[in-house]
């Protein structure tokens, strides 16, 4: 479909949407570019003790989300369920932008960005997970770009259409769970040490993904469901928000089981983390039973699941509780000191720089405004049985005019 | 080529933290960027408690964690250097995993804010890239092995004095300070130990006092369960750590 036949009754908000995100980027980028060049990462709150701090939970927390936005399209555009064609456009397009969010804060944390370009493809350490990530997250960006050309062409089912959705499907795979390995094989990090934690990272980018999904079409509708196309109209008053609920439950499921381990194993790296660290906080606590177990108690009721209010509240919670999750999961494996004796006696502590907090604001501020471009420029909403609908309409517009 | 190792005699250490000093010194490490530091523990309780100390520099692991987790190959164990563990600062890209791979906590970014004020980066600004500029720093600069000042943006770590080791004539079983004609290729944390408890040598040489040492008083690695294999053992009473329990 092309840019023609958008529909332009939202595209006041969605250029202040991309206005605004776009200087709201520019300035806080500026902020974190001047603040690294004349303080260094001391302009960060990380240490020798926690190494990864809030932009690594940032980066996680979107690449996560764009994995979990591809996972969701992946109904559609590797198992065939078809009802779900109406989201896919819109969400791989959402994947695309939270991923390049990701990368762009992730590029403000590491020393040398720019060293990386040429010195990991030079060097190909094939055993590092870091490695095998950049590789999946790349081939993933690139297969997703592929698709979403190939959708705004209205290729939705070609043979290569159909081959580069599973491509991208598979690559989103290996990506998410690469960089939970990153996590999980730190055998000397005990709290992260999991070799199913892949599982856990595709069930919560999922749900993650679908909140997204779910927050940003109300949001380019005003949470008017009859402006909609009737395709996208049926998707988020039924196969969605089952879909949504059904991820908030397998990942309630996930965490408890994960906290009934982690308080009852004996070693100190796991157990203190949980006790002293995460369930101590009041912020992990609404993270989890604000941002899982509520908005699952929320969709359970079919009238309160289809009620876009209900549905919108459930996204934000999940949006922000997964945000709380993703910090309190990266500082955890870290907050039992290291080797470090009468240094650090008790639990390390760590709280995000402001520095830190305006990057994650950037990240937050560039998948806001690179939204609002995608629906000035692109029809998030088109599916194939739009297209469909329209070549009939128009056909039998020839037909009576004729 | 030697396989160089250390030995540490907890029984002789008295914890003075003057190893951790030359080390600074050797190096040009900021405050509290301890390549080489004296890590104290308190094990038991009252009647019984006591406390504990150890030193610790890089371990030097034969099966290291951090070159497996490195994406570029910056961190790299070099067996034609006496296995030492390296950081070529014109690889590394500064994303820490190898910090959160270490067991032993040996690694450090420095680029952070200071440990310990004043801020000596701000004294001494660094010139050419480099973190600071000490006055009196070390001419000796090797950033593939990451010897010399620390440059911006990349992690750090003991190289075992590489600088002063690599000098040594070929074949030595052991470089002891107190033989005049190897002294100046004794690491600095060795050579400065007034208790001597630190010995320095060739761990693949059957005959070297470090390997008689390891064998007739019972050497051993600390938290030997990761399976890194430390090249650093250790004597004594001690060689151990006590789990992690939060201060009340």
């Amino acid at each position: 479909m092309s840019a023609d036949t958008i529909d332009r009754r939202n595209t006041g908000l969605m250029t202040g949407l991309l206005v605004v995100g776009a200087a709201i980027a520019v300035v806080t980028f500026a902020i974190v570019a001047f603040a690294l060049i004349s303080q260094g990462h001391a302009a960060f709150n990380m240490d020798a003790n926690v190494a990864w701090g809030l932009p690594i939970a940032t980066y996680v927390y979107f690449a996560l989300m764009s994995s979990g936005l591809t996972l969701i399209a992946a109904l559609a555009m590797v198992f065939g369920f078809k009802q779900y064609y109406p989201l896919i456009k819109r969400a791989i397009w959402l994947a695309i932008i939270t991923l390049v969010a990701g990368l762009a804060v992730l590029a403000m944390e590491l020393g040398h960005t720019f060293r990386m370009l040429w010195a990991l493809p030079l060097n190909l350490q094939i055993e590092s997970a870091m490695f095998w990530m950049g590789v999946f997250y790349l081939l993933d960006l690139i297969f997703m770009a592929w698709k979403f050309q190939m959708m705004e062409r209205g290729d939705w089912t070609s043979r290569l259409s159909r081959q580069v959705g599973i491509a991208s499907f598979i690559a989103v795979l290996l990506a998410a769970g690469t960089l939970a390995l990153i996590f999980g094989m730190m055998s000397m990090r005990p709290f992260w040490f999991d070799p199913t934690l892949p599982v856990w990272f595709y069930a919560t980018a999922a749900l993650s993904g679908v909140a997204a999904l779910v927050f940003f079409t109300y949001l380019s509708y005003g949470m008017d469901r009859s402006g909609m196309p009737e395709g996208l109209r049926m998707d988020l008053e039924g196969p969605l928000p089952k879909l949504f609920l059904a991820l908030a439950g397998i990942t309630l499921v996930l965490f408890l089981s994960r906290m009934t381990t982690g308080l009852y194993a004996n070693a100190p790296e796991v157990n203190v983390v949980w006790s002293d660290y995460l369930l101590a906080s009041g912020w992990f606590h609404f993270a989890v039973w604000g941002g899982i177990l509520l908005p699952f108690v929320l969709l359970l009721g079919r009238g309160m699941r289809n009620a876009p209010g209900v549905q919108m509240l459930a996204a934000i919670l999940v949006l922000i509780g997964m945000f709380i999750e993703r910090l309190y999961f990266v500082v955890g494996g870290q907050v039992v000191p290291l080797f470090k004796g009468t240094w650090e006696r008790g639990l390390v502590e760590y709280a995000p720089s402001s520095t830190e907090w305006v990057l994650t604001v950037m990240g937050i501020a560039l998948v806001f405004a690179l939204y609002g471009l995608g629906e000035r420029l692109f029809n998030l909403s088109d599916s194939p049985m739009a297209a469909a609908g329209e070549e009939a309409a128009g056909g039998q517009e020839a037909a009576t005019s004729s | 080529m030697a396989k160089w190792g250390m030995v540490i005699d907890l029984d002789k250490c008295t914890g003075c933290q003057a190893c951790t000093t030359a080390c600074g010194m050797e190096n040009d490490t900021l405050p509290g960027e301890n390549w080489q530091d004296v890590l104290f523990y308190t094990e038991g309780e009252y009647p019984s408690g006591r406390m504990k100390w150890l030193p610790r520099p890089c371990m030097q692991c034969e099966d290291p964690s951090c070159v497996h987790v490195c994406p570029t190959r910056a961190t790299y164990k070099d067996h034609d250097a006496g296995g030492i563990v390296f950081i070529d600062w014109d690889k590394c890209i500064g994303c820490k995993y190898c910090m959160i791979a270490c067991p032993y906590g040996v690694r450090f970014f420095a680029d952070e804010a200071p440990l310990v004020e004043p801020d000596l980066k701000e004294i001494f600004p660094g010139s050419g890239g480099r973190l600071w500029d000490p006055p009196g720093q070390s001419p000796d600069q090797n950033r593939k092995r990451g010897i010399g000042v620390q440059p911006k943006g990349v992690v750090s770590k003991c190289t075992f004095c590489y600088h002063r080791v690599s000098q040594a004539p070929e074949g030595v079983p052991d470089l002891d300070e107190d033989d005049p004609d190897l002294v100046e290729y004794v690491p600095a944390c060795v050579r400065t130990c007034p208790p001597k408890a630190r010995y320095f040598g060739d761990l693949d040489n059957a005959d070297s006092n470090v390997n008689k040492l390891i064998a007739n008083k019972k050497g051993v690695r600390l938290k030997d369960h990761t399976g890194n294999r430390p090249q650093v053992y250790y004597l004594g009473a001690g060689a151990g750590i006590p789990a992690f329990k939060p201060k009340s």
